[in-house]
């Protein structure tokens, strides 16, 4: 199993990972990515099992991401959840439409994040 | 500028340090910044582009840049470094999305944030469109969120 945590900011990626690790996720599982170019290289260099995914980010931005992912064939039911400042309701609908399967809005605590990620765990490790 | 357009960055804010970040935080009440570069040691600022344009600016102290961002991530951050200053833009990032849900009358997109350190820095604000700061106290060092957003209703 690998999780690909795709954010510009150093700190949410930590908070993120925090959140992961105390779930006994083990650190060797997680990827990390700055912005979506950064993210697309790994997820084409490697099967990536599930995508947390920020909007806003500088080259291409996780809404991008997300349609360029969801064209390459091989991602086409990965689960991916957007984790995003992004509050408004056309927001969370065009990030559905483009392919995300949840949305998520920070600040989120780490323990109601997991609650949406480990449905998502538990199908890829059954 | 209306109470609508200010109120939700109010909101989004008290949301933030108060029910996220368990801040024991008070709103002041807001008022037109006579000199809008009259800002503290950190701020973040982010634009607002879409159906309307303005820019959000938080404002805080360095100690309380320093104590804010520790509590955000858990841990305990000596000095004003790189990961302080990218969490303070995480801050401002999310008061102005949150901020979004409650501005129905525009589609807005928000800009990345950028954050600016020291005392003689200044901020194109946009022309002819007054800046309203929302003052906060705090246990750990008051801030502002400073708005500005054109009305075009």
């Amino acid at each position: 199993m690998k999780i690909l945590i795709v954010d510009d900011s150093e700190v949410m990626r930590r908070i993120h990972k925090n959140t992961l690790v105390e779930q006994k996720i083990p650190e060797e599982v997680l990827r990390e990515a700055s912005d979506g170019v950064e993210a697309m290289k790994i997820a084409i260099a490697e099967e990536i099992d599930l995508f947390l995914v920020d909007w806003n980010m500088p080259n291409l931005d996780g809404l991008s991401f997300v349609k360029k992912l969801r064209d390459m064939g091989n991602y086409e039911r990965t689960p991916i959840i957007m984790i995003t400042s992004e509050a408004a309701k056309y927001n969370v609908i065009e990030a559905i439409q483009a392919g995300v399967t949840n949305y998520v809005v920070k600040p989120i605590r780490g323990t109601v994040l997991w609650d949406k990620i480990k449905p998502y765990l538990d199908e890829i490790g059954s | 500028m209306k109470a609508k357009y200010i109120n939700p960055f109010l909101n989004a804010t008290l949301d933030l340090f108060r029910e996220f970040m368990g801040l024991d935080v008070k709103a002041g009440q807001p008022y037109i910044l006579e000199d809008p570069q009259d800002l503290s040691d950190v701020s973040a600022l982010i634009g607002l582009a879409g159906e309307t344009s303005g820019a959000v600016v938080l404002s805080f102290d360095h100690d309380t840049a320093l104590k804010v961002v520790s509590r955000l991530v858990g841990k305990n951050y000596p000095f004003l470094g790189a990961e302080v200053l990218d969490g303070v833009g995480e801050l401002v990032n999310i008061i102005a999305g949150n901020a979004k849900k409650d501005l129905l009358d525009f589609r807005i997109s928000i800009s990345l944030p950028g954050v600016i350190t020291g005392s003689s820095y200044r901020i194109n604000w946009p022309k002819g469109v007054p800046v309203i700061s929302i003052p906060f106290t705090s246990d750990v060092g008051d801030f502002r969120v400073n708005v500005s957003l054109k009305e075009i209703l």
